[in-house]
């Protein structure tokens, strides 16, 4: 008994252990027990040195990253900024700028509300503490005149209030020392001697750059001052000269300031002027005046050639200075080259190949530039579809970061070459890149999105069938682009060429959320292809329904206001849609407006009513018939009564009146 | 015996007589302070009626339903165990309801709901259509950017509109 339970005992624990076994070989499959000395071997083999990896530290956003990444953009949802409601989503494109600008206005309110009243906004809550969460300090804090109140006021863009306090130190004989006087240069020479606009302006709101001197490196929100640089021109004798002209020894730094404030400016000849006496007197130019240097020499010279020359006169100083060439040299380079005509062409490559070797790595702005120099607009490609595929090549798959104000125009220049020269396949390879990364931060402002979408929708209807150009349709539209009314026509055609006119009922629809129902010629050209040919039953009935909701469209709306004209030719259209549904009803009442309106019915229209008229078997509506088309003096009543006498059944008084008309309108021929 | 009595009853009474004088006296001044009784049986509900005053859900059901059919208006951490902080955000609560029925007024359906994530403070509220979108755009616009300074943490609003206000019953 004992033994037999010491034997069972035994055998229990032998299974045990080898379950226990089972289960460690299981968990881990690295290690090796001595039990398995084959397995062990072979292990031994087949694996190399194990590498542990060095620790990897992740960014405090990793995880929120890597969670974005799964998500993709929802084409069925509207712009982030909106709320997500069918009351508050915009449904055509005036709607997003209003209400995207009501958003910017309302902050704008509040912004007030906080720097007016800023002692409410004072107690600090957030751990660490967030600057622009705090009210702005608007209104200058030193009132004594002094330097350091003079740094303040240049500090907060005060140009005015800064020039007026340089003077006042200047009459009371405190010397002001040079750094601060330059600094007061740049201040003027970046804003052209005008106060910066004081309140933001929706849509083109302005991030303030730290440091004044980092003007040229300018983000990209910089750019939108583009429209006052219009306005703005540099005028004679004004603050940027005077007090230059007060400098005992300007150095590098005021010749600069005032240079690029020049060139910014339109004053190009006079900063080359006063970039011949930065020479005289011996100093050298940093790379920010060669730059604007650059920029201004197309203006200042005629022939291409002169052009050419001047610029490389500038470089090759540059290299006798030892001053390093960057980015923006390279695009100025290459801005100014686009004004040069075929010298442009013969050295825009070499420029870029020696701006590679000195590792200067082109950003966007500079493929803007090259693509602008081969493809002039409206001039006709000869040949040069390579240059795009070219700089497709080298920027595909690339991130790019914002380098130069210009970088947002790549997108739409190259959508604008691949529309000219029709090349499908680099237009998908555009827009893949817009995909890539940071990419889409270069798209620009809205207008310039709908610029882009404007010509990549143009490019499908053209090329593509129609599958491909609705699954686009279905993804890009309303989420991301509300299609203009010649965007519509282009899918109208579109649809023509495919023969899916099917379709129109669907695009009517779309038509009339976005907007564009009340565009002439959309909506008539609309009619004539849905009159044009003669479609199956279902199709036939989708157009009448579409057809009366048209018409509706043309009845006057609910304060009198008419928003469309009646024309012939539209009338006509829709009446025989309507009859092809067999609407008769319909068509009926529509026939009537042709007499308040002023407008002549066709002669096939009378022949179709005519036909439609004999398969109901009403010869009253048919007598009627030959009596409107004798009221309108068509010259084909006569044919018409003909066929009514001999196709229907006439009393005898309907009779005599069809006689009657016919002798009429023989009289009047 | 009488006497002694009497003597050390007076100096109470002048004694009482002093204090109650100081007592009224510029220098020290306290009072006391009621409220209106605020039972805790009659909190959030609206009593049966006639049958003409309509509801919404979140009316209808008293504050023991909540956790049972109702959910909670305000989502914080603070109520936990160890967390601090919860009297203050019952305070920015209220002063946040107050703004939100006073900016957006007329228009609000029903309570608003505040939650927080993290450092995020957001305005769950549902409108009537009252307004045009834009002005809505106007007002949620000014709400977050003040709210956001105020607070000083991101402030978002999400916002649904219904058509009028969702009775649930009439009572």
């Amino acid at each position: 008994m004992a033994s037999s339970c010491s034997q069972a005992l035994g055998h229990h624990v032998f299974k045990r252990s080898r379950i226990l076994q089972i289960h460690l070989q299981k968990s881990w499959p690295n290690r090796s027990f001595a039990l398995n000395s084959a397995a062990d071997q072979q292990l031994a083999v087949s694996s190399p040195e194990i590498v542990i990896p060095k620790k990897k530290t992740w960014s405090k956003e990793a995880v929120l990253q890597a969670l974005a990444s799964t998500v993709k953009r929802d084409p069925t949802a509207s712009d982030y900024r909106f709320q997500d409601d069918p009351y508050l989503t915009p449904k055509t494109s005036s709607e997003f700028k209003l209400f995207s600008l009501s958003q910017e206005s309302g902050r704008n309110a509040a912004k007030y509300f906080i720097n007016t009243y800023p002692k409410y906004f004072q107690k600090d809550y957030a751990q660490p503490h967030i600057p622009c969460l705090m009210p702005d300090s608007l209104e200058a804090q030193i009132e004594e005149e002094s330097e350091a109140a003079l740094v303040e006021r240049v500090r907060m863009r005060k140009v005015r209030a800064a020039v007026d306090l340089f003077d006042q130190l200047q009459q009371a004989g405190t010397p002001v020392s040079l750094d601060v006087t330059n600094q007061l240069l740049d201040l003027i020479c970046l804003y052209g001697d005008h106060d910066p606009t004081q309140e933001n302006v929706p849509e083109q709101r302005i991030e303030e750059t730290e440091d004044v001197q980092d003007e040229p490196q300018a983000k990209k929100g910089r750019g939108a001052k583009a429209s006052d640089l219009l306005k703005a021109s540099w005028k004679e004798n004004n603050n940027a000269e005077r007090i230059f002209a007060l400098l005992s020894e300007p150095n590098a730094h005021s010749y600069s300031a005032v240079i690029r404030g020049m060139v910014k400016y339109g004053a190009h000849s006079k900063a080359f002027s006063f970039y011949t006496d930065l020479l005289n007197s011996r100093l050298k130019a940093d790379v920010h005046t060669f730059n604007a240097l650059i920029t201004a020499a197309p203006e200042v010279k005629e022939k291409y050639n002169e052009k050419w020359e001047l610029i490389v006169d500038l470089l090759k100083q540059m290299a006798e200075q030892k001053v390093k060439p960057n980015l923006l040299t390279l695009n100025a380079v290459l801005k100014a080259l686009r004004r040069c005509g075929t010298v442009g062409r013969s050295q825009a490559f070499p420029v870029i190949s020696e701006m590679k070797s000195l590792s200067i790595d082109p950003s966007l702005a500079s493929y803007t530039h090259l693509l602008a120099i081969f493809y002039k607009p409206g001039a006709p490609v000869q040949g040069q579809t390579d240059v795009l595929q070219e700089v497709m090549n080298e920027v595909s798959g690339k991130s790019f970061s914002p380098q130069d104000p210009d970088d947002a125009l790549f997108f739409i220049t190259a959508m604008r070459i691949c529309l000219d020269t029709k090349d499908m396949e680099q237009a998908y390879r555009v827009h893949e890149l817009l995909g890539v990364g940071e990419n889409w931060r270069l798209l620009g402002k809205d207008f310039q999105q709908n610029i882009y979408y404007a010509r990549f929708f143009s490019l499908l209807c053209m090329m593509e069938n129609i599958d491909v150009m609705l699954k686009w349709y279905r993804d890009l539209v309303p989420s991301v682009y509300y299609p203009s009314s010649n965007v519509m026509r282009d899918l109208l055609q579109a649809l023509d060429t495919d023969n899916r006119l099917d379709l129109i009922p669907l695009i009517w629809k779309d038509i009339k959320q976005l907007g564009h129902a009340n565009r002439q010629n959309l909506v008539e050209e609309l009619l004539t292809l849905m009159a044009r040919e003669k479609h199956n039953q279902e199709v036939q009935e989708s157009f009448a329904e579409c057809a009366l909701d048209i018409k509706k469209i043309y009845d006057t709306g609910d304060r009198g206001k008419v928003l469309l004209n009646w024309t012939a030719g539209s009338l006509n259209d829709l009446i025989s849609v309507l009859l092809a549904a067999h609407r008769t009803r319909d068509a009926w009442e529509m026939l009537k407006l042709f007499k308040t309106h002023n407008r002549v019915p066709s002669e096939e229209l009378l022949n179709k009513f005519l036909v439609c008229v004999k398969e109901a078997g009403e010869v009253n509506q048919a007598v009627e018939l030959v009596q409107i088309s004798a009221g309108f003096c068509l010259p084909g009543t006569p044919k018409l009564i003909q066929r009514v006498l001999q196709e229907f059944e006439l009393t005898e008084q309907q009779r005599n009146m069809l006689s009657d008309l016919e002798i009429q309108s023989f009289n009047s021929d | 015996m009488n006497k002694n009595m009497a003597t050390s009853l007076v100096r109470q009474t002048k004694l009482l007589s002093i204090v109650s004088s100081q007592l009224n006296s510029a220098a020290c001044f306290r009072n006391i302070h009621c409220s209106a009784a605020c039972l805790k049986n009659r909190a959030a509900r609206i009593r049966v009626g006639k049958g003409d005053k309509s509801v919404t859900y979140e009316q209808a059901y008293h504050p023991h339903h909540i956790g049972h059919r109702k959910g909670w208006l305000s989502q914080h951490t603070s109520n936990l165990q160890g967390e601090d902080g919860a009297a203050e955000r019952v305070v920015e609560d209220v002063f946040i309801r107050r703004f939100m029925y006073g900016t957006f007024h007329g228009c609000l359906a029903d309570e608003v709901v505040i939650k927080r994530r993290g450092n995020l403070l957001v305005i769950c509220a549902v409108m009537i259509q009252k307004l045009l979108p834009s002005k809505f755009y106007f007002l949620i616009g000014y709400t977050e950017e003040l709210l956001s300074h105020f607070y000083k943490c991101p402030v978002k609003i999400e916002m649904q509109t219904v058509e009028e206000k969702v009775v649930y019953k009439y009572l």
